[in-house]
């Protein structure tokens, strides 16, 4: 599914540090349309919760949050 | 202004009104004292940096609906309403300031410009003018607290890699990083990231301690934002679990102000008393060597080293000599910083503006004071200005140079030659250091003999 | 100007000594009303005992160390400042009696002239303080935080100090402690009178007008942030607690 999903704005959040991964997909989800998408790639463990958690608390959707081999990837749609 | 809006603003004052604050108010001589102190002003020039002016604004409401000089005549005061003119520049010079409290420090009066700013947030807040990635970050977390079960396996899945790793670098595969373990001595709050929970948990598994992990992160951003009531609720998720685990002592990691909301604030907040001791995990880990429940391996740290003391753990915390010790229990060569301890500078980092991207500028373009000052240049946890090579800031260790000068350079402190970075890699590397390379020299060295 | 003094120097002493003590005992009821912060705002290090918190916040107060160490032109021009305005104060006191065992040592002549080079040298120390801070205040890359306030307050110490170095250099020797102590005393004691030989020499409008602004200064006085010389004691104290 998530090879189809059409992503408007590709994020490279490997290196930051909790909750900077979070802080940069909120900073830059207004760069996309509502119903755009932003793929997140992140190394810190806890953005496999912060990023879900600020998403339901803003009404955004977490499309996608997965571990790939290091690395968390993240698929976020901006609802609002 | 609109009338309801004011009311609402000048209740906040009413009702966060105290004897400090009326003091502050009503004391200050405008001496600007102050301004030598706040790294912000030092490094900017910029007037709405001046502590004695951030207040200022806050006082300028004050004289108007809480004095009866400044209601008959405002204009000697400048008193005036909280317009939008004023709750412009109260936004920046409020959520620029990173609550260091270095200006009250020299203040004759000893007036709390950061305590006057926390009533300066709760009434951005109450205009919808709070910071508003703060206020996420502080609503992510309230809604982590909520919702437990939902995260529960994916922050456990993380401690288990994290576990993983902490088995390598002590090399006993029977190692854990322990979560919701009843009858722990120690509940340890990291933060998020991995670089808060590996090298503590490597110490606490080194020291065999009798510990366990939180599920919430230390961090609070509701304090940040200045929103009191967010900010007693974000603690509350760890006291909550140390309640339920019955333990002894909770341990924050390195991160100033949440060791600060723990130990200074949050039993106000509450109004309860806690039933364990607070640590700062330095005065954990100082603990452990001094007892011997750890044990460290001097000369693996090469060059001079120093200690930069953070403002909420030192001056405003109260812990300076726990991890001078530590250093000099690693190294001989051991230099203080010229200032240190309770006069030490701000990192630049404090207050959440790592978070908030408006304030990027201002918080590099101060220049470090310390560095030109002591005549040392300081290679952990500040990136070079003007070069790109992050190499030096990834230095595994604050290595401090050669001194080029130790004549205090006041009149180049603008263009110091090195701006202050709290951000991403030198942060990493320079909370490894704290951490990891005690926990290295423990692992190297004690473990394998064990064995 | 017998008028102008009947306004400024008795009426003005009595309408002043209400407004100032009224208004200092309304401030320190509202602080003292005012809840305390159930934060303690200390810093550290602070001092283990009541005593060393108390002892402290005297220095604090009277030295500010801290404040020297990171302006130590300003903290010496508000040092100076202080004292002489301190010593301004004490040698005031003559006005309601001479002082005890000085005249003995020195003779009347001597005590004239003991008080003649101390009041001189405060006069000219606090004279120069006040200009130091006018323009500090306006020449300073912080002027800005001036408010009018700052210099209403910095005016009114003008009048009050050019007006008693004026008394001091030029009626220094003509017109002594005594004779002011004979007007004040009959202020003081709710029996207004001018003795003659005050009225006699020209000294009437400068002490007139030394009187008219130090009415106008101690009247502000508990409106200002000169409420600081009470409020700092307890605001060093909270730096310890």
């Amino acid at each position: 599914m998530s090879d189809e999903t059409k992503v408007d704005l590709e994020l490279d959040l490997k290196g930051l540090l909790c909750p900077l991964p979070m802080v940069k997909v909120s900073q830059n989800i207004g760069k996309v349309e509502v119903g755009g998408v932003i793929r997140a790639v992140a190394t810190d463990p806890g953005a496999m919760a912060d990023i879900p958690a600020w998403a339901k608390s803003t009404g955004n959707e977490v499309l996608q949050a997965e571990k790939v081999g290091g690395e968390f990837v993240f698929l976020v749609k901006r609802v609002k | 202004m609109d009338s309801t809006q004011l009311t609402t603003l000048t209740g906040v004052i009413d009702k966060k009104m105290n004897r400090q604050l009326k003091q502050y108010m009503d004391i200050c001589a405008r001496c600007a004292i102050c301004k030598d102190a706040c790294h912000q002003y030092v490094g900017t020039g910029d007037f709405k940096y001046l502590p004695a002016r951030r207040a200022e604004l806050i006082r300028q409401i004050y004289k108007k609906y809480f004095t009866k000089t400044g209601e008959f005549v405002p204009a000697l005061y400048e008193a005036r309403d909280p317009d939008d003119n004023l709750l412009d520049e109260l936004y920046d010079s409020t959520y620029a300031c990173t609550g260091c409290r270095r200006c009250m420090y020299y203040c004759p009066f000893s007036i709390d410009t950061a305590w006057i700013l926390s009533v300066a947030k709760a009434i951005l807040i109450a205009a919808g003018r709070g910071n508003e990635m703060l206020g996420q970050l502080a609503d992510a977390a309230l809604f982590k607290g909520d919702n437990v079960e939902m995260f529960k396996d994916v922050i456990v899945s993380g401690f288990k890699d994290i576990e993983v790793e902490v088995q390598e670098i002590t090399g006993n595969p029977n190692a854990q990083v322990p979560v919701d373990k009843q009858g722990a001595d120690i509940l340890y709050v990291a933060l998020a990231g991995a670089h808060s929970i590996r090298p503590a948990a490597v110490i606490f598994e080194e020291a065999g301690a009798n510990w366990t992990i939180s599920m919430f992160e230390a961090a609070n951003y509701g304090f940040f934002d200045g929103d009191i009531e967010k900010a007693r609720l974000i603690t509350k998720r760890f006291i909550d679990e140390a309640k339920r685990l019955g333990v002894k002592e909770i341990v924050v990691p390195e991160c100033g102000h949440a060791y600060r909301v723990l130990e200074l604030f949050y039993e106000a907040w509450s109004k309860e008393k806690m039933p364990f001791k607070v640590s700062h995990i330095l005065e954990k880990v100082d603990e452990y060597i001094k007892d011997g429940s750890i044990t460290v391996e001097k000369g693996l740290l090469t060059g001079t080293v120093t200690y930069h003391d953070p403002c909420q753990i030192g001056r405003n915390g109260g812990i300076f000599e726990q991890p001078r010790d530590i250093v000099q229990s690693l190294t001989d060569n051991f230099v203080d910083l010229t200032p240190n301890r309770e006069q030490q500078w701000c990192c630049g980092g404090g207050g959440g503006i790592v978070a908030m991207e408006e304030f990027t500028e201002t918080r590099l373009d101060r220049g470090t004071q310390h560095t030109p000052r002591s005549g040392y240049r300081c290679t952990s946890g500040h990136r070079p200005r003007g070069r790109s090579d992050a190499a030096q800031g990834q230095e595994a260790h604050a290595r401090i140079d050669e001194p080029r000068d130790r004549e205090p350079q006041r009149g180049t402190l603008r263009g110091a030659p090195f701006a202050s970075s709290p951000d991403s890699d030198a942060q990493a590397a320079a909370y490894r250091t704290r951490l990891g390379s005690t926990a290295r020299g423990r692992a190297s060295n004690h473990k394998r003999i064990s064995q | 100007m017998e008028t102008y003094l009947w306004i400024t120097s008795v009426w003005g002493i009595y309408l002043t000594a209400v407004v100032f003590f009224g208004g200092m005992a309304w401030r320190i009821y509202q602080w003292a009303t005012t809840p305390k912060s159930p934060i303690r705002l200390g810093m550290f290090p602070k001092p283990k005992t009541g005593a060393g918190r108390f002892s402290k916040m005297l220095t604090d107060t009277f030295i500010a160390p801290q404040s020297f160490k990171i302006e130590p032109t300003m903290w010496l021009f508000a040092f100076a400042f202080h004292i002489a305005a301190l010593g301004a104060f004490v040698g005031h006191a003559r006005l309601f009696r001479e002082f005890p065992i000085l005249p003995e040592l020195l003779g009347e002549a001597g005590m004239n002239s003991f008080a003649a080079w101390s009041g001189s040298i405060a006069g000219i120390i606090m004279l120069v303080g006040v200009l130091y801070w006018i323009g500090r205040r306006t020449y300073g890359p912080f002027k800005n935080l001036s408010v009018p306030e700052d210099y209403l307050l910095l005016f009114l110490l003008l009048g009050v100090i050019a007006m008693g170095d004026h008394m001091r250099f030029v009626y220094g020797d003509i017109v002594h402690a005594a004779t002011y102590r004979e007007w004040f005393m009959s202020v003081m004691t709710f029996k207004p009178a001018f003795p003659a030989k005050l009225l006699e020499s020209n000294v009437g409008i400068s002490l007139g007008t030394h009187m008219l602004f130090t009415d106008l200064f101690l009247m502000y006085f508990p409106f200002s942030k000169l409420v600081h010389s009470i409020g700092a004691f307890s605001s060093n104290l909270v730096r310890s607690e």
